[in-house]
C-alpha cells in the first residue's frame, strides 16, 4: 500500500508527464542512436540546454500570468550585438559591459511590460511587434555585421569551470533555484498565479495586476539578457542573427513542460524539463544528419503533442490511477 | 405502478475521491415537477449531467419508456428530448442572445441560416418568459440575472420530454421566479417531466408536485416518502431538524462605521447615500437591475466612482479595490465563479489571497502557517476537508461561498459588503452563512447585505434600504419590512423603468 500511495503522489505532481516523456525519449534516442551517449556529445546537449533554459524562465513566467513573449529572439540579438559594441567599439572592460547588456535587458522587458500591462496592447501584439523592432535595432549597430573575436577572458564566462564542473550548470541551478523559489514561495509569485488564474478575483483581492505583469515581463527581459551573454561568450562574437526561432523553443519548452497557455498554471522547474526535451529531441535529429527543416517541424510537432496531452491529461491521469489501483473513497464534499 | 417516462435505476458514478452518485435510481413522470433536493456536494449536478449526456454513469441504467438507453453526449441526450438548465452557465458571451438561443442547431434555409427565423424565434422564446432583452445583444454584456434568463429560454425552446433546472433561480429576484413558474406549470399541463433543483426550499415547496431527496450520493428520502414542506425537507437533507432558519443576534450600536454620500459610477450608481453602524447590518432591497450591486462594486472600487465616504468620521480615498481593503471593506461578489475564485489554487491560496502580507516572513511566504490557517477555517466555517488539497472549482457552492468569506476574515475586514451571499448554498451552509454574520457584527463589523431573498433580506437585516435607479430611496428598520412592502417597492420600480 505504501509504494502505491508513494506513486500514486509521484504521478500526480505536475512534472511526472513531462519527466516520463524525457525519459521515454531520451531511451529512444539511446538506442537509435549509439553515438548518443558519447560524453562530448552530453557536454554538448548540456552547452545548449543551458541557454534555451535559463531564456525558458522568463517566457513561462510571462505564461503563468496568462500572456506570451516572443520578443526574447530579437532581443538577444540585439543584446549579443550591444555587448559586442560596448567591449570593441567602446573598449568598456568585461564586467561593466556585460553589466549594462543586463541592464538593457531588463529595460527591453520593461517596455513590453509597460505597453502590455499599461497601455492595455494584448502581449501577444506587444511582442511580435518586439520581435521586428529589437531585430532592427540589432541591425542598426556595428552596420548590421555581425562582430567577432570580442575579447580574449568573455569566453570563460561560458567556458570556465567551478570545482570541476561547467559554469552554465551554475547558471541554470541558480536560475531555476531562485525564480522557483520566486514563484513558490513568494509573495511576488503567488501573485503572478493569481493574476493568470483569474485576473478579475486578482483584482477584487487587491492585487496589483499591472505591476504583477509589467514585473513578470522584466523577468522574461533578464532572462534573455542572461541567455544573449551566454550565447556571446560561446561564440565570443556578436550578430544579428543570433537567437533567431529561441522564442518558439522557449515557449514549446514552457508548454511541453505543462504550462498553460490559459494562463495560472505551470512551474518552472517543469520548464527545465521542457528544455531538456527540446534539445535531446533536436540533438537526436542531428546525430542521425536530420535536415534544419525537418527539425523545425519536429519541435511543430512536439508542441501539437504536448498541448494535445494537456488537454488529455485529465483523462490520463484518470486511467493512471485506475491502473495503479486507488480505490475513490467516500469523502465529505 | 404505471411506468415512468424517464427513469433512473441504481445510477453510480465515481470521480477520484469520492463517489459523487452511489446507486441512485429515480422516477420522472410526464406532467410532473420533480424536485431533487440534498445539501452542497451531495450528487445533484452529477445525476443530472449523467441524465443529459455529459458525463456517462459507471454503473446503471437510464430508461426511457421503460427502455434502456443511452445518452453518449450532451446532443445525443438533447436529440432524445433532454433539455437542461445546467447550474454553470454554458453561453457563449461574444455572440448574440438569439445565436445563443438556438447554438447549434440554428434555423436553415437551404445551406444558409435562416436569421430572420431565428431572431423572430427567439423572440416568441423570450417572450414567453417575459422577459424584456434585444434577441441581438451579445450575451456578454447581459447582467447575471439576464444570462440565467437566456439560458432557461435556450432550454425551453427545446421541442423536450424532460426539461431538466438545475439552480435556474440562483440569480434570480422574487418577480422573475413567479415568471418561471408559471412557466414550469404550463409546461407541466403540456405533459414534460420537469426536473427542478433549487437550494430556495420556500420556492419548491410552492412549486413541485413531488421531490427526491439526496444525501452524500445516496437517495435520502424517495418521491413517495417525501413530505413536502421545509421543516421535513431540511430534516432527511442534514440528518437532524432545524429550529431556527434566520439565527439572527442583534448587535447593532448607535456609532457610525461607514457613512457613504452621493455615490456614482458609470455602470449605474446614481448618487447613493447611506451610512452603516458598528456591528450593523445594512441590507439593500430592490429588484433585479435597481443597480444594487453596481453600488457595491462602486462602494469597493471595482469600479470607477465619484461620493463621499467616511470610516468613524475620516474621509478616505478610494481609487481601486486595494485602496478599500486598506480601508477595512471586503466584497463577496454576486458572481463567485468569474469574480471570486482562484480556480487554479487550493483553498489555503483562495482563503489568504487578500491578505498575503500577513503570512510573509521576511522575503517568503510561510506556507506551513497558511496550511494552520486553511485548517483553522476549514473547522470554524465546516469546510470541506477536500478544501486543503482539492483546487477549488472540484467543491460544492456551499464550500467555495464559505471559502470566498473565509478570505476577507483573514484579512480582517471591518466593512463586509456581501452580494448574495447565500446563492446557490445549501441550507446548513446558509446558516452558517448566518451566524458568520452575527459573528462578524458581535466583533463590532458593519455588513451591508444584498439578497433578492426576501425573507432572509428582512430577517438577517437591522435597517432596510430599498435601492431604485441606482439610489437608496427609502431606509427602514428591517422589522418595519414586510414581503408586501419589497413587492411593492419593485412593482413601483417596474413601474418607473417600463415608464422611463
Ligand atoms: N468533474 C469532477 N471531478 C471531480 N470531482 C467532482 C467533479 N464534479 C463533481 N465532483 C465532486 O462530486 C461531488 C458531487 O458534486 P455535485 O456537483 O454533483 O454536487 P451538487 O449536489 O450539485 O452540489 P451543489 O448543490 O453545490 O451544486 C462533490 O464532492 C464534487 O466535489
Ligand atoms: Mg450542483
Amino acid at each position: 500500500m505504501t509504494h502505491h500511495s508513494a506513486l500514486r503522489r509521484l504521478a500526480g505532481q505536475e512534472f511526472f508527464g513531462p519527466l516520463l516523456a524525457l525519459l521515454i525519449i531520451t531511451l529512444i534516442v539511446t538506442v537509435t542512436t549509439p553515438s548518443f551517449l558519447d560524453p562530448q556529445n552530453f557536454r554538448n546537449i548540456a552547452l545548449q540546454v543551458s541557454i534555451l533554459s535559463i531564456v525558458a524562465i522568463g517566457s513561462t513566467i510571462v505564461i503563468i500570468t496568462g500572456g506570451i513573449d516572443l520578443s526574447p529572439g530579437s532581443m538577444i540579438a540585439f543584446l549579443t550585438m550591444c555587448l559586442a559594441v560596448f567591449i570593441k567599439n567602446q573598449g568598456l572592460d568585461l564586467a561593466p559591459a556585460i553589466a549594462l547588456t543586463l541592464l538593457i535587458g531588463c529595460a527591453l522587458g520593461i517596455v513590453n511590460g509597460v505597453l502590455v500591462a499599461y497601455v492595455g496592447i494584448p502581449a501577444f501584439i506587444v511582442t511580435l511587434a518586439g520581435l521586428s523592432a529589437f531585430k532592427g535595432l540589432a541591425l542598426t549597430l556595428n552596420g548590421g555585421t555581425p562582430a567577432f573575436s570580442l575579447s580574449e577572458q568573455l569566453g570563460q564566462v561560458f567556458y570556465g569551470t567551478f570545482l570541476g564542473l561547467p559554469l552554465p550548470f551554475f547558471y541554470v541551478v541558480g536560475g531555476y533555484l531562485l525564480f522557483t523559489i520566486i514563484m513558490e514561495h513568494t509573495r511576488l509569485g503567488r501573485e503572478i498565479y493569481a493574476v493568470g488564474g483569474n485576473e478579475s478575483a486578482a483584482r477584487l483581492s487587491g492585487i496589483n495586476v499591472a505591476r504583477v505583469r509589467l514585473i513578470a515581463f522584466s523577468f522574461a527581459g533578464a532572462c534573455a539578457a542572461f541567455g544573449a551573454v551566454l550565447l556571446s561568450a560561446r561564440l565570443n562574437s556578436g550578430s544579428p542573427n543570433y537567437g533567431a526561432n529561441i522564442e518558439l523553443q522557449a515557449i514549446a519548452a514552457a508548454v511541453v513542460g505543462g504550462a498553460s497557455l490559459a494562463g495560472g498554471r505551470g512551474r518552472v522547474m517543469s520548464t527545465l524539463i521542457g528544455s531538456l526535451i527540446i534539445v535531446v529531441v533536436q540533438n537526436g535529429l542531428n546525430l542521425n544528419a536530420v535536415t534544419t527543416s525537418m527539425q523545425s517541424l519536429t519541435i511543430g510537432l512536439i508542441i501539437l503533442i504536448a498541448v494535445g496531452l494537456d488537454v488529455w491529461r485529465a483523462r490520463i491521469g484518470r486511467g493512471l490511477a485506475r491502473l495503479i489501483g486507488t480505490n475513490t473513497r467516500r469523502q465529505g464534499a | 405502478m404505471a411506468t415512468p417516462l424517464w427513469e433512473l435505476v441504481n445510477i453510480c458514478k465515481a470521480f477520484p475521491g469520492v463517489r459523487a452518485n452511489d446507486g441512485i435510481s429515480i422516477r420522472l413522470n410526464a406532467g410532473e415537477i420533480h424536485a431533487l433536493l440534498g445539501e452542497n456536494g451531495c450528487g445533484k449536478s452529477t445525476l443530472i449531467k449523467i441524465l443529459s449526456g455529459v458525463h456517462s454513469p459507471d454503473t446503471g441504467e437510464i430508461r426511457l419508456n421503460g427502455r434502456p438507453i443511452t445518452l453518449g453526449s450532451p446532443i445525443d441526450a438533447r436529440s432524445k428530448g433532454v433539455a437542461t438548465v445546467f447550474q454553470e452557465f454554458s453561453l457563449a458571451p461574444t455572440l448574440t442572445v438569439a445565436e445563443n438561443i438556438f447554438l447549434g442547431r440554428y434555423p436553415r434555409r437551404g445551406p444558409l441560416v435562416d436569421w430572420a427565423k431565428m431572431r423572430s424565434e427567439a423572440a416568441r422564446v423570450l417572450t414567453s418568459l417575459e422577459i424584456a432583452i434585444d434577441p441581438a445583444r451579445l450575451v456578454g454584456s447581459l447582467s447575471v440575472a439576464e444570462q440565467q434568463l437566456v439560458e432557461i429560454a435556450k432550454a425551453i425552446s427545446v421541442d423536450a420530454t424532460l426539461l431538466i433546472l438545475d439552480e435556474p433561480t440562483t440569480a434570480l429576484g422574487e418577480h422573475e421566479i413567479a415568471v418561471l413558474h408559471r412557466l414550469l406549470r404550463r409546461m407541466k399541463n403540456r405533459g414534460v417531466a420537469v426536473l427542478y433543483i433549487s437550494h430556495r426550499l420556500d420556492e419548491v415547496v410552492e412549486l413541485v408536485d413531488t421531490a427526491t431527496i439526496l444525501k452524500e450520493g445516496r437517495v435520502a428520502s424517495t418521491a413517495d416518502a417525501t413530505r413536502l414542506d421545509i421543516p421535513s425537507i431540511v430534516t432527511a437533507m442534514i440528518g437532524a431538524s432545524v429550529e431556527e432558519h434566520y439565527p439572527k443576534v442583534r448587535n447593532a450600536t448607535d456609532e457610525v462605521l461607514i457613512a457613504v454620500s452621493n455615490l456614482r459610477s458609470a455602470r449605474g450608481a446614481r448618487g447613493a447615500s447611506f451610512s452603516v453602524r458598528k456591528g450593523e447590518v445594512f441590507g439593500l432591497g430592490g429588484v433585479i437591475g435597481s443597480g444594487r450591486t453596481e453600488i457595491a462594486r462602486a462602494l469597493f472600487g471595482a469600479d470607477p466612482a465619484s461620493g463621499d465616504i467616511r470610516i468613524e468620521g475620516r474621509p478616505v480615498r478610494i481609487r481601486n479595490p486595494r485602496d478599500a481593503i486598506a480601508a477595512g471593506l471586503a466584497l463577496v461578489p454576486e458572481n463567485r465563479k468569474f469574480d471570486g475564485l482562484f480556480f487554479n489554487f487550493h483553498g489555503g491560496p483562495n482563503i489568504t489571497s487578500a491578505a498575503l502580507g500577513a503570512i510573509r516572513r521576511l522575503f517568503l511566504l510561510d506556507k506551513r502557517g497558511e496550511r494552520r490557517i486553511t485548517s483553522d477555517f476549514i473547522q470554524d466555517l465546516e469546510i470541506s476537508p477536500a478544501a486543503a488539497h482539492k483546487c477549488v472549482n472540484l467543491l460544492s457552492g456551499g464550500n467555495q461561498q464559505k471559502i470566498v468569506i473565509a478570505r476577507w476574515l483573514f484579512a480582517g475586514s471591518r466593512v463586509l459588503i456581501l452580494d448574495e451571499p447565500t446563492q446557490g448554498i445549501d441550507i446548513g451552509a446558509k446558516i452558517a452563512v448566518y451566524r458568520l454574520v452575527n459573528e462578524l457584527t458581535a466583533r463590532g463589523c458593519a455588513v451591508i447585505l444584498i439578497s433578492s431573498d426576501h425573507s432572509e433580506l428582512i430577517a438577517m437585516s437591522d435597517r432596510i434600504g430599498i435601492v431604485r435607479n441606482g439610489a437608496v430611496v427609502e431606509t427602514l428598520p428591517a422589522s418595519q419590512v414586510t414581503h408586501a412592502h419589497l413587492v411593492q417597492a419593485s412593482a413601483s420600480a417596474d413601474g418607473a423603468a417600463t415608464a422611463a
